[in-house]
């Protein structure tokens, strides 16, 4: 009789101990939830995770991130999320009037908030369906340095890791896979961008501030679209602004309209597109993307 | 003693039904009061421990360390200068704790109003149980004890209230959305009505939304930008009292974010370790700041409390024998005009064991009449006992 | 049914004693007493109930010799075979009717208290008037009805001996009469018999035998 309720003792224990564990285990499981803000955030992710991380960008495609804000149905998607992963840099303009839990959120240019680009004069103007922007404060394309891109994986791997300690090994060493592919994507910038160093460029947006600062580019500013024709207000302005700065390239978000890039051959400048990628391409990723923007670069005569 | 007994005895109580009651109205108070004075002790400490213990390290400005652990985590009316959002970002940057900033400045309709990042509520496993979360700023969600005093769903809306004419500088009335209402939690965010940290410096007055201005002093897309002029003093600009999905964007902050006030830091250590080299860094260098163990702060008030237990016992312990001697004397009293009953017992054939057994029987049926009693009165107490600690305990 | 020989008994520190030298109730004997208050007639009662032990002499009662028996014994003796209806027994007032009867078979567990026993409670109380009444509270009752539930008490457990001291007091003349036939019924077809003190001479002569009292100091009857 004894040896039977101990033995009914020590199964019902088991059994216990069992359900805990599944019950724990239940709720650690199942890929870690990601959100990034932006593409590149979104691409490291899923480059270090693989298939242990389910990451969104809940930008829609045709919005670009800087200028996107969440709705309700973004924030719940952030506030159910793992770990929000924010570019920083005041890139994400909206975090200020949302409530997002802190400890989930990790600003991947933390590491490097000393070497901000400061805007000096904002400029405020309006295009396309967006309505007003700014172009003030901090210069946000930090990914476009791809040694800060690297440091921005670094700083997200970290916060991956705290995350799910048990994938330590997995995280990093696709983290040295990603740093090396980034490490690889900026010294072939550093040698093709070299070639233009001493060459003035010319800029549909300002977005190339950290591009121009890794790789010495010598870059101006204009803020056009490339699918909306400029007035000739702003093309005078361009001709004025060519005159201290006689750049026969100008690098653009995005292809530019077919009757813009032939009055800027006119005129003898060549449109480059450097896609700065900020949200998810239609095809290729975002190393292969980086790749034919310097390809491109490079092939200009 | 028989089931004989026991009828005899029930009889005889039934009978005698005022003698009875009174009675057991005497040996159920005697019972319950201490039992109840101590469930009453014990679910205060109970719930002060219990908050204090799961709130690892307190993080404020220099001064009572008893008053920062009960406004921080008790929300009480005590004031204590505020410290840094910086002194938040301090603890976090550490790497050995995480920080959850809370402001409890401002009360609303006598609730008070919490300013908090959402990791508190996961933090105290808080969710809504009615509505949603908090999602934009001017957003609260209430506790549940909160949502019944003031009336209010999800849906709702709640102004807040100027602490008064002349504060210039700031705290204007914002009407608040109530997104949800959390779940009992029986701990004192029952009684507040959250918001984010964010909201509660727009109420503040160090984040505003304002109609046109000229654009070069605009900052709208800059949130903590350098402009530290208080442009709510200026008559021109008309100052959105709510916020709406239309003014939300003209929203922002002036000034250093990190210098924006809360009350306190809740630091949770990853690690004992970490726990221990946290409080060595704020007891070393840090003039302005205090590292508080909360747990340790309310066993100090606890003391007091077991103190008002021992005073308690004693006074019971008198009542107690007085009412005993009281019941003896009703007791050989009954017995003395039962005389004639129990001369006619012993003369039917009885011992005068069988006596004692009858009067026995009595005891008995009146002790366990007093102790489901006692139990009842324990079920209020207990039931009803907790929320009336919990505004006896914290001022 | 009762044989007492030589008895003498003195209440302590008290003048008054009793000495019966011999003293006999045959079985289905129906005897009354009769003599002066103070007489020692209650006490007789007592010392053959066995409540009082005599200082000398015998008693048997049934063939039972008291002074043999333990206090225990004794009171299942007296509990079993012996019927009382003493005016200083009184009814419970917290009980009804029924449970007054009842009472012998709830406070001795010498006595089983089964259906049986109710349904014969019941048929007795049925047979002194009371039927309707089982559910009644002493203080709901008239004094006649009160003795009549007494005397249904003394009878339920089938008693060889019934002692009634006064049973018919304080009654009027009807009650009195049916107290009495009730008694007399109860010895009728046994060999129960009964032993009366009473004050009642009207009633006398339906007695087998009357004892004066005043015969039993220092001499037999």
């Amino acid at each position: 009789m004894f040896v039977y309720i101990a033995r009914m003792l020590l199964l019902s224990l088991t059994l216990g101990l069992a359900f805990s564990h599944t019950a724990r285990a239940d709720l650690d499981s199942g890929p870690l939830k990601i959100v990034a803000s932006n593409y590149p955030l979104a691409y490291f992710a899923e480059r270090i995770g693989g298939s242990r991380v389910k990451v969104t960008l809940p930008v829609p495609a045709s919005e670009d991130p800087a200028f996107w804000k969440p709705d309700t149905a973004a924030i719940g998607q952030m506030q159910k999320a793992d770990l929000i992963a924010l570019n920083g840099a005041e890139y994400e303009k909206w975090l200020v009037r949302v409530s997002l839990p802190k400890l989930k959120q990790v600003d991947t240019s933390a590491g490097f908030k000393d070497r901000f680009i400061v805007i000096p004069n904002a400029v405020t103007h309006s295009h396309g369906p967006g309505g007003s922007h700014s172009h003030g404060g901090t210069a946000f394309t930090t990914w476009l340095d791809f040694a800060q891109a690297a440091q921005q994986a670094e700083a997200l791997a970290q916060a991956m890791m705290r995350k799910r300690p048990e994938f330590k090994s997995s995280f990093a060493e696709n983290l040295a896979s990603l740093t090396a592919d980034l490490k690889t994507l900026d010294s072939d910038a550093q040698r093709i961008l070299g070639s233009h160093a001493t060459e003035p460029l010319l800029a549909s947006h300002p977005v190339y501030q950290y591009l121009a600062k890794r790789y010495g580019l010598q870059v101006e500013s204009v803020h056009w679209e490339p699918g909306e024709m400029p007035s000739a207000t702003e093309w005078e302005a361009l001709q004025k602004l060519r005159a201290g700065h006689p750049a026969k390239i100008m690098l653009w978000e995005a292809e530019p309209s077919a009757e813009i890039s032939a009055k800027l051959k006119s005129m003898g400048i060549r449109p480059v597109a450097f896609e700065p990628c900020a949200n998810r391409p239609n095809s290729g990723d975002f190393l292969s993307m980086m790749k034919r923007n310097l390809d491109r670069l490079g092939h200009t005569p | 003693m028989t089931r004989h007994d026991l009828y005899l005895a029930w009889h005889y109580l039934r009978f005698h039904k005022t003698r009875s009651v009174i009675l057991i109205a005497c040996l159920s108070l005697i019972g319950s009061l201490p039992l109840s004075l101590h469930f009453l002790l014990d679910e205060g400490e109970r719930q002060m421990t219990a908050r204090a213990a799961s709130t690892p390290l307190l993080v404020g400005a220099k001064g009572s360390s008893v008053d920062l652990t009960l406004s921080a985590l008790y929300f009480s009316e005590a004031t204590v200068p505020p410290v840094a959002m910086a002194d938040a970002d301090r603890v976090g940057e550490t790497g050995w704790a995480d920080a959850l900033p809370v402001y409890s400045r401002f009360r609303v309709r006598g609730q008070p109003l919490v300013g908090v990042t959402l990791d508190y509520f996961d933090f105290r496993r808080l969710s809504p149980a009615r509505g949603n979360m908090l999602a934009l700023l001017g957003d609260c969600v209430l506790g549940s004890d909160a949502a019944e005093a003031l009336g209010l769903e999800p849906g709702d809306t709640l102004l807040t209230t100027p602490e008064n004419l002349f504060d210039l500088a700031g705290v204007y009335p914002l009407k608040l959305h109530v997104t949800g209402v959390l779940g009992k939690s029986h701990s004192p965010d029952e009684q507040a009505i959250f918001a984010d940290l964010q909201t509660t410096w727009v109420i503040e007055g160090l984040g505003h939304g304002h109609t046109e201005q000229k654009p070069a002093a605009r900052d709208g897309n800059q949130p903590f930008g350098q402009a530290s002029v208080n442009l709510q003093a200026d008559p021109k600009l008309l100052t959105y009292a709510e916020i709406t999905p239309d003014n939300i964007d003209s929203f922002h902050f002036h000034g250093d974010p990190g210098s924006y006030p809360i009350t306190a830091v809740i630091a949770v250590p990853h690690d004992r370790r970490a726990a221990t080299l946290l409080k060595g860094r704020f007891l070393a260098d840090d003039l302005k700041t205090q590292i508080v163990d909360p747990h340790a702060v309310t066993r100090s008030l606890l003391d007091s409390i077991f103190r008002i237990g021992a005073l308690f016992d004693a006074v019971i312990i008198l009542v107690g024998c007085a009412t005993l001697l009281a019941l003896g004397l009703v007791f050989s009293l009954s017995m003395r005009l039962r005389q004639r009953e129990l001369q006619t017992i012993f003369l039917l054939g009885c011992s005068r064991l069988k006596v004692a057994q009858l009067v026995a029987a009595e005891l008995v049926l009146l002790v366990i009449a007093s102790g489901a009693v006692c139990w009842a009165l324990l079920q209020g107490v207990e039931r009803y006992g907790g929320p009336w600690v919990r505004e006896f305990l914290i001022p | 049914m009762i044989a007492i020989n030589r008895l003498h008994f003195q209440y302590p520190g008290a003048p008054f004693s009793l000495d019966i030298p011999e003293f006999h109730v045959a079985s289905g004997e129906k005897l009354a007493i009769v003599g002066p208050s103070g007489a020692g007639k209650t006490t007789l009662l007592k010392l053959i109930a066995g409540i009082l032990a005599p200082q000398h002499g015998t008693i048997h009662v049934d063939s039972t010799l008291l002074e043999t028996l333990s206090d225990a014994a004794r009171r299942a003796f007296r509990i079993t075979r012996i019927g009382f209806v003493f005016q200083e027994l009184e009814l419970l007032e917290y009980l009804d009717v029924l449970d007054n009867i009842l009472h012998t078979y709830r406070i001795n567990p010498v006595l089983k208290l089964d259906a049986q026993v109710r349904e014969r409670a019941a048929a007795l109380a049925q047979d002194v008037g009371l039927g309707s009444k089982l559910k009644r509270m002493p203080r709901e009752l008239s004094q006649g009805e009160r003795q009549r539930v007494a005397v249904c008490r003394a009878l339920l457990p089938k008693p060889a001996l019934i002692l009634a001291d006064e049973a018919t007091g304080n009654l009027d003349p009807a009650n009195k009469v049916r107290i009495l036939e009730l008694l007399f019924r109860a010895t009728e077809g046994s060999d129960t018999s009964l032993v009366a003190v009473t004050h009642d001479h009207e009633l006398l002569p339906r007695f087998d035998r009357v004892v004066d009292f005043m015969g039993f100091h220092g001499a037999a009857a």
